[in-house]
């Protein structure tokens, strides 16, 4: 059986109205059967009391008749009896108890003997009644009759009849009238449930119901009006704000895309603009050296040698800057990079081109990470620049670099046995400009490590270093760790990113 | 003709740049005739002439044109355009010169048919070695198309 079919999904309406019709038709119910037993015992008590005053009547014309036993008198007064069709017997007896005279239906059974006292009253289908009959306050005999009941019963059934007939029409009546009024309560909670079930639907708080007089439903449709009115002016605001915040997201995302585009006009024209000046200073140092060497003193070509040194210098500076803002604004291209591999033509590019110290460097293989690989080979070159710059005044250079995977991370060791740094100064490692050794002992820009910890954070990874005392430096790179469906991942991240910073 | 005789087409903006590219050019190949043009416009009137005067004759001997990336009027990567699009000098080498290491660039000259591409050391030793294997590879090395009567071995 359906749930529908149940009690808790019946409509308001059809409660209502079912409460209604119970109730009247019980109330009809009782009122009819009432009426029907009070109809009944009337008719009765009225059978009963006709039935008497006849017995009376012609107990009393029979009593002379009796006392002379005239059987055929009495036969003659009795019979008068025959008009009435539902007397069945009539028995008269004399004063010892003898039948004197009888009048029976067709096929009845004889009277009834006196010896036993006979059953009077309403028995089954009849009434039977004994009365003496008496003359100058003697006894004289008996008086004897039984009468069929059908007339009574006729009469209730059609009283039964007619009663129900009536009350059926009255019920008809009582649900149409109910049916009528059950809308005063129910519509307004109808209408109440509709329009909560449509707001929830559509979400449209301009929705209100109707308030219906001043009752407990009037108040509950005034109540349910205020609150979603509450609802829709908190929603508004809510939706005001939203929008001022988009607003303000929007205005700053286009202050920075074109703070972004500021930087990169900027940065194009450092690398161009400032360069050009430089490399004439530059060059006309050394054709000024080259070409004029013979009117310079020592003093002059070692000023002049300054000048090209500083010039240098400087150039390794601006592109250092120009590495740190292309890793910084760079759109990302993300794919599986195989980090051995890119580590190992570092180290061979290094082999190639640096000092003589020989050189042990081990690299784990098939280490394996997702990320742009120019970026990271930007990292990872100086890196490996650095353990290679500071392991420059060793007998022997040891360089290790090894992968730990995590569960969800992946961190790779740079380890060498060069001159370390001091731990005091760690936090200041990663900072631009920020260098812990003077030119004189290590060359150096101090934006190398500022353009690894850029690139290692755009990956969403960190870097940090340690360096034990007399036992190098170790610098770890972790990031996240390139799981399954990772490269998606990143990309997608990268994707948000680079439309943030481009937008 | 011997191949050494080929000249070289410099064209830069920067009075300084011309002449430290001359000068070190001129140390890398001292018989190859350099020919200068200030910018964009002036090196596409000596290649192509204007509407009252014809070509250079020069164009014919030309061996390599070293053309700055950023110039006044019209750009190098505009010059470049032209110099491919045309069918007297479509098959000109033509090297890229530029102070910046910009990658869009790089992409670009590439895809408008550069040759190679170089990145003006600021170290001037570094220069003057990038020019002398440039002329050395692009004069002596690399061979280029006959073209008019001129050219004849």
């Amino acid at each position: 059986m359906s749930d529908h079919w149940r009690w808790q999904y019946w409509p308001l309406r059809t409660k209502l109205l079912l409460l209604t019709v119970s109730i009247s038709t019980l109330g009809i119910l009782l009122v009819c059967t009432s009426l029907v037993v009070v109809e009944n015992r009337t008719y009765e008590a009225q059978l009963e009391s006709e039935l008497h005053v006849i017995a009376d009547i012609l107990a009393e014309q029979s009593a002379a008749a009796l006392l002379f036993e005239d059987s055929q008198q009495i036969k003659t007064i009795i019979s008068s009896l025959n008009q009435i069709e539902t007397i069945e017997q009539v028995c008269v007896y004399n004063v010892s108890g003898d039948v004197m005279s009888a009048l029976n239906g067709t096929g009845y059974e004889p009277c009834p003997s006196l010896d036993v006292e006979p059953e009077v009253g309403f028995v089954g289908d009849y009434y039977r009644l004994l009365e003496p009959v008496t003359l100058d306050g003697d006894i004289v005999g008996q008086f004897y009759l039984m009468s069929r009941l059908e007339v009574l019963r006729e009469h209730i059934w059609t009283f039964i009849v007619i009663s129900f007939s009536v009350g059926v029409g009255i019920q008809v009546l009582l649900i149409w009238v109910a049916s009528r009024l059950q809308r005063l309560i129910s519509e307004p909670i109808v209408e109440l449930s509709s329009a909560a079930d449509r707001i929830s639907h559509e979400h449209d708080y301009s929705i209100r119901v109707p308030v219906y007089g001043k009752d407990e439903l009037g108040s509950l449709g005034s109540a349910f009006n205020e609150m979603i009115g509450t609802i829709q002016q908190q929603n508004r605001k809510i939706l005001q704000s939203k929008d001022d915040l988009e607003r303000t997201v929007a205005e700053r995302t286009s202050e920075l895309s074109l703070a972004n585009r500021e930087l990169e006009a900027f940065s194009f024209s450092v690398s161009h603009d400032l360069r050009q000046p430089l490399r004439a200073i530059e060059g006309f140092g050394q054709a000024l050296e080259e070409d004029c060497r013979d009117q310079l003193d020592n003093t002059g070509l070692d000023y002049l040698a300054r000048i090209r040194a500083a010039t240098v210098r400087m150039g390794s500076l601006i592109d250092g800057m120009l590495v740190l803002s292309r890793v910084s604004r760079q759109a990302m291209e993300i794919d599986r990079v195989d980090l051995s591999a890119m580590l190992a033509e570092i180290v061979e590019e290094l082999q190639d081109t640096t000092d003589t110290v020989p050189s042990e460097v081990t690299i784990q293989p098939d280490m394996q990470v997702v990320g742009d690989e120019r970026m990271l080979r930007i990292a990872f070159q100086n890196l490996l620049e650095n353990a290679w710059k500071y392991t420059s005044k060793n007998e022997k250079r040891v360089i290790d670099v090894s992968a730990c995977e995590e569960r969800n991370s992946i961190t790779i060791a740079l380890k060498d046995n060069g001159v370390g740094f001091d731990m005091k100064y760690v936090d200041k490692l990663f900072v631009a400009f920020n260098r812990l050794h003077t030119p004189a002992q290590f060359s150096g820009t101090g934006l190398g490590l500022a353009t690894v910890d850029r690139v290692v954070r755009r990956h969403f990874g960190r870097v940090f270093a340690e360096s034990p005392i007399d036992s190098g430096a170790c610098f770890y790179v972790e990031f996240p760790r390139p799981e399954r469906g990772a490269e998606s991942g990143l990309q997608q991240q990268a994707t948000r990113q680079n439309r943030r910073e481009y937008g | 003709m011997v191949k050494g005789d080929c000249s070289i087409l410099v064209v830069e903006d920067n009075p300084d740049d011309q002449i430290l590219t001359m000068r070190a050019l001129r140390k890398a190949s001292s018989h190859s005739p350099i020919i200068l043009q200030e910018d964009g416009q002036a090196a596409l009137e000596f290649l192509f002439g204007t509407e009252s005067s014809k070509r250079s004759p020069q164009v014919d001997t030309l061996g390599v044109i070293l053309l700055d990336l950023k110039l006044p009027k019209v750009s190098g990567l505009e010059v470049l355009r032209r110099i491919r699009s045309s069918q007297q000098t479509d098959w000109l080498p033509v090297v890229m010169m530029t102070s910046s290491d910009e990658p869009q660039e790089l992409r670009e000259a590439y895809r408008l048919g550069a040759n190679s591409f170089v990145t003006k050391q600021i170290d001037y030793s570094k220069f003057s070695e990038q020019m002398c294997l440039l002329a050395r590879y692009w004069l002596t090395v690399n061979q280029v198309p006959m073209v008019g009567s001129s050219r004849s071995f």
